[in-house]
C-alpha cells in the first residue's frame, strides 16, 4: 500500500542504552538471548534521516535497548487533517498502535517506542499512515556478510578448517558458537579443550572450527553463530568429504588421453618417416629424453640413422 | 655450387606445412606457462585457511612460480640448444606434472612453494623456451605471424583456466583440483610431441665440430664432448649487439610497468564505486580483447609494410601501451573503464605477439635461445619489482592514479626510447649494408643463396633444428624490444651469400 510518487520522510532515533561494562550473558552454549531488564539509561543517540523511494531501513541490534521509531509523511494530494496511523510487526498489527494522526506543518508524524529485550523483538517494524504509506524497519543483529555459497571440500583422514569472519565494519560478537545441523536440528559442537576431532578457536572477529580425521559422515551442514547480547545470528558453512578416489578418476582419463595422444603422434610421425625415406633424426631427440615415461613408451629406439645427403 | 652456405645452414624454415601444427604445439606450452600462476589465484583463500597463513604469504606461491620461470632462461636456453625443442618441452611438461601432483600432497607453505613455485616454474620455464625456439627454426617469411597465434595461447588459456580451476575446486577441493591440474599439464608433453625436429643437413668434417653436427644424430655421441665444451650458460657476447642492448633496455622498462596495472585494477574500479563483480569482469574484458588482439597483430607485422621495420611497431606498441595507462586516471565510471580495458587489452596484445618476434628479428634463430634466456633473466629484475613497487605507491598516497601514471610513464619511456634508439640502429645498419654492398658487388651469388640470406644469423655456431634457445624471455608481458629487424631487411637487400651475412652480423653488431 504505497503510494509511488510519495515521498516519505522517517526519522529514526535510536536510544542505546549501557550497563557497566559489556558482560556476555549467558553461557557459550545457551541459546536464549539474555534477558536485561534494568533502569534504562539514555547514552548517544542517533537519528537517521530516511529518503527516497525504498522504504526500507535496516537497523542493526546488537544489545537490548528501547528503540524510537519515528516516520514521517509528507501526505498524499488531499491532505485531511486527521488521519489514521498504526505499527506491525512481521505484517501483524500491533494490538494497541491504531492512533489518529495529525497533520502538522505539512507532515504527518508517527513514533512510538519499542522495547527490544530479546530476540523475539527483533523483526520486521512498518508504520503505516492511512493504508496508504508504508515504512518498513528491519531490527536483526549483525550477520556475517561473505557467506561461501559453494561447500568446502576436503578428504577423508585430512583435516579441514571452517572459518567465519565478522566484517570489520559490523560489531564484533562477544563470542561464537558453532553449531551441526542434525537433520533439522541444530546441534551444538561444545568440544573439550583436548577433544581430539573438534577445536574452535576464536580470535577478534574471527572463528575457526578445525576438524580432524575427517570421514565421510562428516559432511554436511555447519553454522557458526555469532553471539551479541540480544541473540545469536547464524551463518552456514557446508562442508563435503570426499575420498580421494574422486580426483583421481578423472585424473587418470586425463593422464590416459595424453599418453594416447603422444603415442599417436609419434606413431604417426614413424610412420611417414618409414614411408618417405628413412632418413630421420627421431631418434635424436628420443634418446635424451630426461624421463622415460609415457611419451618414451612408443619410442624407445635409440639406435642412430643414417642420414641421406 | 659453393658447399659453404649449404653446410653452414641447417635448413631452410618450411614457414607452413607441419609447421603450423608446431604452432598449435606452442600456443598450448606458452598458454600453460603464462596463464598457470595467474590462474592459482583461486585456490588461495583455501589453502590460506587450511595451512593458516597470510595472503601474502600464500601469494608467494605464485610469484616464486612467475620468477624462476624467468630465471631459468638461461638454463632452459642450454638444454634447448643441446637436446632441441622436444625432449624439452616433453621434460617440461613432467615437471610440471609432477610437481603440481606432489603439491597435493603438501602440508605446508614451503613445501609448496618448492613444488609448485620452483620445480613447476623450472618446468614452464623450458617449455617457454623450447616452444618459441621452434617456432624461429620453422618459420621465418611467416614468423610474426606464427608468434602472434602461439602467444595467443596465454590469453585463451587463462580464460578457460579461470573458470575450469573454479568448477574443480567446488567439486575436489584444492587438493583434487592440483591433482588433476597436474594431468592437465601433460598436455605441454602432448605439445613436445608435435614439435617434430627439423632434419637438418650433414656437416661436412671441415665444419667446426658444432653442436649442430651433433644434432643431425648421424655423428651420434662423438661430438658431445665438443659440444659441451662449447655450451655456454649465458653469453656475454651478446652484449655487444646494440640493438639487443636497446631492446633489453626498452623491455625492462614495460616489464616493470607492464604487471602493476593488472594486479590493480578491480582495486582501483572498486575504488571508483564499481561492484566487485564488475570490477573482476574488467579483467576478463581485457582478457578477451588480448586474445584477439594477439594473431591480428602477427598478421599485421606480417605484412610488406611494417615487416622490414618491425621494431618501430613494437615501439608503436608500446607508446599505446603506456598512453592507455596514462588516460586511465581520466576513466572514473564503469563504462569508460571498460573502455580502458579494452585498449589496455590491445597495446597488451600488441606487445606481446610482438616481443619475443622482435628478439628473433634482432638476434636470428641461431642467436635467439641464448638471447631469449638472458632476456628473461634480467626482465626478472623489473617484472618483480613492479608491483610491489606500485603496492608500495597506493600505499603512500592512498590513491590509485599515481600507479597508473608512473606505469604508463616508464612505459611510454620505454616506447619513445625503442624508438629512437631504433631509428638510429636502422641507420646505422642500413649504412653498414650499404657498405658490404658495394664490396661485395661481384660476387657470383646463386639463386638459391639469396633464399637464404633472410636467415643471417644461421652461422657455425647455430645448432640444429632443436637448437633454439628461445629463453623463458619475454614473458609475454615483457615488452621485449626486438630490434634486429633490420637483419633481415637489410638480409633481403644485399645479395651477399648468406655465409658472408653471417660474418657480417657479428662485424655490425659489434
Amino acid at each position: 500500500m504505497l503510494h509511488p510518487g510519495v515521498k516519505l520522510c522517517a526519522q529514526l532515533l535510536l536510544l542505546s542504552l549501557s550497563w557497566g561494562g559489556t558482560h556476555s550473558t549467558g553461557g557459550p552454549g545457551s541459546t536464549l538471548p539474555p534477558v536485561v531488564s534494568g533502569p534504562p539509561l539514555s547514552s548517544d543517540v542517533r537519528s537517521v534521516v530516511f529518503k527516497g523511494e525504498s522504504q526500507v531501513e535496516e537497523v542493526q541490534v546488537v544489545r537490548p535497548l528501547t528503540l524510537a521509531l519515528e516516520c514521517t509523511w509528507t501526505g498524499s494530494q488531499d491532505r485531511p487533517h486527521n488521519i489514521s496511523g498504526f505499527w506491525r510487526k512481521d505484517g501483524s498489527e500491533l494490538a494497541d498502535s491504531r492512533r489518529p494522526v495529525l497533520l502538522e506543518n505539512q507532515q504527518y508524524n508517527l513514533r512510538r517506542a519499542f522495547s527490544i529485550t530479546d530476540e523475539e523483538g527483533l523483526g520486521n517494524y512498518s508504520c503505516v499512515f492511512d493504508n496508504q504509506a508504508e515504512v518498513d524497519f528491519i531490527l536483526a543483529a549483525p550477520r556475517v556478510g561473505e557467506v561461501r555459497d559453494r561447500p568446502t571440500v576436503s578428504y577423508v583422514g585430512d583435516s579441514v578448517v571452517l572459518q567465519c569472519k565478522m566484517e570489520d565494519t559490523k560489531p564484533r560478537p562477544n563470542s561464537w558458537t558453532w553449531y551441526r545441523a542434525n537433520g533439522t536440528n541444530k546441534e551444538l559442537l561444545d568440544p573439550e579443550p583436548d577433544s581430539p576431532r573438534y577445536h574452535i578457536h576464536n580470535h577478534e572477529g574471527k572463528t575457526k572450527l578445525t576438524v580432524r580425521n575427517l570421514t565421510e559422515a562428516d559432511s554436511g551442514a555447519y553454522y557458526c553463530g555469532a553471539v551479541y547480547d540480544i541473540g545469536v545470528t547464524l551463518s552456514r558453512v557446508d562442508l563435503r568429504v570426499i575420498t580421494f578416489l574422486e580426483p583421481l578418476k578423472p585424473f587418470l582419463v586425463i593422464v590416459g588421453e595424453v599418453l594416447v595422444l603422444v603415442s599417436l603422434i609419434l606413431l604417426y610421425e614413424r610412420t611417414k618417416a618409414h614411408g618417405t625415406h628413412p632418413d630421420n633424426p627421431l631418434s635424436d631427440d628420443q634418446a635424451h629424453k630426461l624421463t622415460p615415461d609415457d611419451a618414451g613408451g612408443e619410442v624407445t629406439d635409440s639406435s642412430t640413422r643414417q642420414r641421406k645427403v | 655450387m659453393p658447399q659453404s652456405p649449404t653446410a653452414k645452414l641447417a635448413h631452410t624454415p618450411p614457414d607452413g606445412g607441419w609447421g603450423w601444427v608446431v604452432v598449435f604445439g606452442s600456443f598450448i606450452s606458452i598458454g600453460f606457462s603464462y596463464s598457470f600462476s595467474k590462474a592459482l589465484t583461486v585456490f588461495f583463500k583455501d589453502i590460506q585457511q587450511d595451512f593458516d597463513v597470510s595472503y601474502s604469504e600464500i601469494a608467494w606461491v605464485a610469484s616464486i612460480m612467475l620468477a624462476t620461470m624467468y630465471a631459468g632462461g638461461p638454463l632452459s636456453g642450454m638444454l634447448v640448444n643441446r637436446f632441441g625443442s622436444r625432449p624439452v618441452t616433453i621434460a617440461g611438461g613432467l615437471m610440471c606434472g609432477l610437481s603440481m601432483v606432489a603439491a597435493s600432497f603438501g602440508n605446508s607453505i614451503i613445501f609448496l612453494y618448492v613444488c609448485i613455485g620452483l620445480i613447476g616454474g623450472l618446468g614452464l620455464s623450458l617449455n617457454l623456451n623450447a616452444s618459441l625456439t621452434i617456432i624461429s627454426k620453422y618459420f621465418l617469411v611467416r614468423r610474426p605471424l606464427a608468434n602472434g597465434l602461439a602467444m595467443t595461447g596465454s590469453p585463451v588459456f587463462l580464460c578457460f583456466l579461470a573458470p575450469l580451476n573454479q568448477y574443480f575446486l567446488s567439486n575436489f577441493g584444492w587438493r583434487g583440483s592440483f591433482l588433476i591440474l597436474g594431468a592437465l599439464m601433460l598436455h605441454c608433453c602432448v605439445a613436445g610431441a608435435l614439435m617434430r625436429p627439423l632434419p637438418s643437413a650433414p656437416v661436412p668434417p671441415v665444419e667446426n665440430g658444432s653442436p649442430r653436427g651433433r644434432e643431425a644424430g648421424t655423428q651420434g655421441t662423438k661430438l658431445k664432448s665438443n659440444c659441451w665444451s662449447r655450451v655456454k650458460i649465458v653469453d656475454l657476447s651478446l652484449f655487444r649487439d646494440p640493438g639487443f642492448i636497446i631492446y633489453l633496455i626498452g623491455n625492462s622498462m614495460f616489464f616493470f610497468g607492464a604487471y602493476a596495472p593488472i594486479v590493480f585494477l578491480s582495486s582501483y574500479a572498486v575504488s571508483q564505486g564499481v561492484d566487485d563483480f564488475s570490477a573482476a569482469s574488467l579483467l576478463s574484458i581485457m582478457g578477451f580483447v588480448d586474445m584477439f588482439t594477439r594473431p591480428g597483430t602477427g598478421l599485421l607485422a606480417n605484412t610488406k609494410w611494417i615487416r622490414p621495420r618491425i621494431q618501430y611497431f613494437l615501439s608503436f606498441a608500446m607508446v599505446f601501451n603506456g598512453t592507455c595507462h596514462l588516460l586511465c586516471p581520466l576513466a572514473t565510471s564503469y563504462p569508460s573503464l571498460v573502455v580502458y580495458a579494452a585498449f589496455f587489452g590491445i597495446g597488451f596484445g600488441m606487445v606481446f605477439a610482438l616481443i619475443f618476434e622482435c628478439l628473433m628479428d634482432i638476434m636470428g634463430p641461431l642467436r635467439f635461445p641464448k638471447a631469449i634466456g638472458l632476456v628473461t633473466i634480467i626482465e626478472c629484475c623489473p617484472m618483480l619489482l613492479g608491483p610491489p613497487t606500485a603496492g608500495a605507491l597506493v600505499d603512500h598516497y592512498g590513491d590509485h592514479r599515481y600507479l597508473f601514471i608512473m606505469c604508463g610513464a616508464v612505459i611510454l619511456t620505454g616506447g619513445l626510447f625503442l624508438f629512437v634508439m631504433n631509428v638510429y640502429n636502422y641507420h646505422r645498419i642500413d649504412k653498414k649494408g650499404k657498405a658490404k654492398d658495394q664490396e661485395l658487388q661481384g660476387d657470383d651469388v646463386p639463386q638459391q643463396e639469396r633464399a637464404l640470406e633472410h636467415m643471417p644469423e644461421e652461422g657455425p655456431q647455430a645448432p640444429g633444428p632443436g637448437g633454439d634457445e628461445t629463453g623463458p624471455g619475454a614473458t609475454e608481458e615483457d615488452g621485449a624490444m626486438g630490434e634486429d629487424g633490420a637483419m633481415g631487411d637489410h638480409g633481403r637487400r644485399s645479395a651477399d651469400d648468406s655465409r658472408k651475412r653471417s660474418q657480417e652480423f657479428h662485424d655490425i653488431t659489434i
